[in-house]
């Protein structure tokens, strides 16, 4: 077989040419994603809300963002008169570097041959790779609150501290989930947790034995829900872009920003979900491998076509981040970090022991009594856990009818309580205006009668009107 | 460095290199949080001080070591640094009047005597010792990482439980230190408050807006009542009511 | 092999940084210099910026409680990744060890819980 898929052993062995195409692909990869993501986010928007959304600039639009940054460039670049002067020129610097740099051990596909060199589709992997992405995640941080700091005014300071106190606790779930992932392919590189996913594990139910798709996204369908959800809070996108809440901070920490640095931020926020989209490809979506019926073809794992498979599928999850985006609301930020810390890190956890021990239960070469007993033991520490759980508990709740009447006197008006929904003044208003002409009656002495009749819930006709 | 390691396993030149090159940046960045004023550049300088430093372990064949001190030690010690500093305020710049007579003097002898010791100390100690390196120790169990595994679970495994004891007792310890207990009740939940607003007393509508004036716009003018007078419910009880200073109301050359 | 697969990582650190410090050169080329006092003011929506409280922004102390739970668990996941590397040689020995450590964290974090340290308001 002339092209296979890479292990750890082929890494680090590239000329020097080859290093330098590999990075600059990786870099131009990043920067056209980021032009094409943006363009395609707002055309989805756009598509989903019923609008055209950008498409004035080049076919379809798609030089709008070329358009944007270029304009960028030529704004006026201000620092704040209360700024601090290095601080505030470092911020968008690290944010972008930060996220370029992570994609240096995002596998795009297997070994090809770039010029007669033989080479895996990829900048490089180490042992650590997975290990990289998360210390890169980690300094990104620093370009957010740094930047919120540096900018000596409220509502940047407010909007980086927002945004650090979100990433570091989406990171702590984004590692736990990762742990388990780690579990399964034995190793951190990306290339074998790729190459992990192409075996088809066999699964035995009631005798028959069915292979299934090795795709994490099956196997740890617990881990890519708690990954995948993380990865939309570390990247500060709806529902969870409260570091830049529009309506509550402006822009957050890039409120003073303007220019080509406010650029760099943009640039770092999209490369940021490009790679969260690829590592979630990577982990859980068997990388460049192809999918099911494609893979029935012998040359789908070969050559250059893995490619594609990567970036249909990178295409594939970024559409859902903008999906996301389009349909939820944001949330507050007590509910985001309730989430975080309350839902998210115990589920990890929990799903990282039940899966230990079912692994080592696997693994290990113990009799069917002592497995047992293992799996008791597990289940009573389950069972202990869910009875000692901090219970929330429920107050008993008055009836509206209660309520109303322990209102000290002098209180506000209400409005009437007994959930009969008034029609609406516009319906009849039109019923109103059918009856006068079919009675010759003038029309304006009704129209303006019923409506204060409707709000006041007495008119007898409401209630027929609603049946 | 290379004298040191002769007899052992050669040095090779992207390492020598990579030391060359990283020492000055990491002694730089340790010379700079002493030296910088301003308390959060102290901090970043002692970022690029533990970045370099993981750098440094990567090249000695300890990559997991060399990744995990940038995870936890720039990730994360170094943001709870930060953390604090914007908990002191943004203004904390040290002073620089000496409190002690002869304290830097005797500061910059006492440091450079240490440093002095513990260098020539390590240097005498370590003289002749051939470097193994971490190859073979590495390749024992199929990795760095692996091999960390297989010492950290079987022959530290006691240590690993203690760490275990050691972050409970930095969660009490923070918790104690920062929490504020709240009687159940205290804190009003949103349909108390809801409550508390439309009672009898209250004034539930929206409060007046601060003033928008020709002379002024700023939050901290009172909007003025139908009889001219203040009102005190338009501005936010932190921030007392001002007129604007003139250097604030001056011409800022808009126009030009 | 081990250090040479880590350069182009070194690479195309290098490179992001030259891109990051182009930009920053060429805006400051391109773009206009027009400023005035109002535009070089922090920005406020518009009115007079509000005088800062003595001392400058500070900041609520939950920050600091939420980046030490990040520590604890930051640590913990750093020991967990070793042990699910090597899950197949450590087998149960290491799971059992994993587990009391896991439970170990679980008391503080609970205790945080109960404690009300996990609220926002």
């Amino acid at each position: 077989m002339l092209s296979q898929a890479p292990t750890l052993a082929d890494f680090g062995h590239d000329t020097w040419w080859v290093i330098i195409i590999k990075v600059l692909a990786a870099f131009v990869f990043g920067v056209v994603m980021t032009l094409l993501g943006v363009w395609f986010e707002r055309r989805m928007i756009g598509w989903m809300q019923v609008r055209p959304g950008p498409n004035r600039a080049g076919p379809f639009g798609l030089l709008q963002t070329l358009a944007d940054g270029l304009k960028m460039a030529f704004k006026e670049d201000l620092r704040p008169r209360g700024s601090d002067r290095l601080v505030f020129l470092i911020a968008p610097c690290i944010s972008a570097v930060c996220a370029l740099t992570a994609l240096a051990v995002i596998p795009f596909g297997p070994i090809v041959s770039i010029f007669g060199e033989r080479t895996p589709l990829q900048v490089t992997d180490v042992p650590v790779a997975v290990l990289v992405l998360l210390a890169v995640s980690a300094l990104s941080v620093y370009g957010v609150v740094l930047g919120g700091w540096a900018s000596g005014s409220p509502y940047p300071l407010l909007g980086g501290l927002r945004a650090s106190a979100q990433m570091i606790s989406y990171e702590v779930t984004m590692g736990l989930a990762v742990v388990t992932v780690f579990m399964l392919a034995g190793s951190m590189s990306t290339s074998e947790i790729v190459a992990a996913q192409a075996s088809n594990p066999e699964l035995s139910i009631g005798g028959a034995t069915l292979a299934v798709p090795g795709w994490y996204v099956l196997l740890l369908l617990p881990t890519f829900v708690i990954f995948a959800i993380s990865a939309v809070g570390e990247t500060n996108r709806l529902p969870f872009d409260l570091p830049e809440a529009e309506s509550e901070l402006v822009a957050g920490f890039m409120t003073e920003y303007s220019s080509l640095k406010f650029a760099l931020f943009m640039l770092s926020e999209y490369i940021h979900m490009v790679v969260a989209s690829a590592v979630i490809t990577t982990l859980f979506l068997a990388g460049w491998r192809a999918p099911w019926p494609v893979s029935v073809w012998d040359g789908a794992n070969q050559g250059w076509w893995p490619l594609l498979w990567f970036m249909g599928k990178v295409v594939l999850v970024m559409f859902v981040f903008v999906w996301l985006r389009a349909t939820l609301p944001r949330l507050r930020y007590d509910q985001f970090m309730r989430l975080g810390w309350k839902v998210l890190i115990p589920l990890a956890l929990g799903w990282v022991l039940v899966l230990g021990g079912t692994r080592v239960a696997q693994v290990s070469d113990l009799s069917r009594s002592e497995q047992l007993w293992l799996g008791g033991a597990v289940a009573a520490v389950l069972l202990l856990a869910v009875l000692f759980w901090p219970a929330r508990r429920q107050p008993s709740r008055p009836s509206p009818a209660e309520q109303v009447a322990a209102r000290p006197p002098g209180s506000f008006p209400l409005p009437p309580l007994d959930l009969q929904v008034p029609p609406s003044p516009q319906a009849r208003r039109a019923v109103a205006a059918k009856r006068t002409a079919a009675s010759g009656r003038s029309e304006a002495e009704p129209a303006v009668k019923r409506p204060l009749e409707g709000r006041a819930g007495t008119d007898p006709e409401g209630g027929e009107q609603d049946g | 460095m290379s004298v040191l390691l002769a007899q052992g396993v050669e040095v090779t030149a992207g390492e020598a290199w990579t030391f060359w090159l990283l020492a000055p940046i990491a002694v730089i960045g340790a010379l700079g949080m002493v030296l910088a004023r301003n308390a959060v550049h102290s901090a970043l300088w002692l970022v690029l001080t533990m970045l370099a430093l993981g750098v440094f372990y990567v090249v000695q064949s300890a990559p997991f070591l060399g990744l995990v001190q940038v995870v936890v030690y720039t990730g994360a010690i170094m943001m709870l640094f930060l953390f604090v500093l914007m908990l002191v305020g943004r203004d904390a710049a040290d002073s620089l009047i000496e409190t002690l007579r002869g304290q830097r003097a005797a500061a910059v002898l006492v440091g450079g005597g240490l440093a002095a010791l513990l260098a020539t100390g390590t240097y005498r100690w370590l003289e002749g010792t051939p470097a193994a390196g971490l190859a073979e120790a590495n390749a024992e169990h199929g990795g760095n990482t692996e091999g960390l595994a297989n010492l950290l679970f079987s022959r530290w495994v006691l240590g690993f439980e203690l760490t275990g004891a050691l972050l409970i007792v930095a969660a009490l310890g923070a918790l104690m230190l920062t929490h504020i207990v709240r009687e159940p009740g205290e804190r009003l939940s949103q349909p108390e408050q809801m409550r508390a607003r439309f009672a009898p007393g209250n004034y539930p509508a929206p409060k007046p807006g601060p003033g928008v004036f020709a002379t002024s716009s700023s939050n901290t003018t009172p909007a003025k009542l139908p009889d001219g007078t203040a009102s005190p419910r338009s501005i936010s009880p932190i921030l007392p009511i001002r007129e604007l200073t003139a250097a604030e109301a001056a011409d800022k050359e808009t126009e030009r | 092999m081990e250090l040479s697969a880590y350069v182009p990582i070194i690479g195309l650190f290098g490179l992001a940084v030259g891109f990051a410090v182009v930009s920053l050169v060429a805006a400051r080329i391109a773009g206009p210099r027009r400023a005035n006092r109002a535009k070089l003011e922090p920005y406020e929506c518009g009115i007079e910026p509000t005088p800062q409280p003595v001392g400058g922004g500070r900041v609520p102390v939950r920050f600091y409680l939420t980046a030490m739970m990040f520590i604890i668990f930051d640590i913990e996941v750093v020991f967990l990744i070793p042990w699910a590397v090597a899950f197949d040689q450590l087998a149960l020995g290491g799971f059992l060890a994993v587990t009391l450590f896991i439970v170990a964290v679980t008391i503080a974090y609970v205790y945080e819980w109960r404690r009300g340290g996990l609220e926002w308001d």
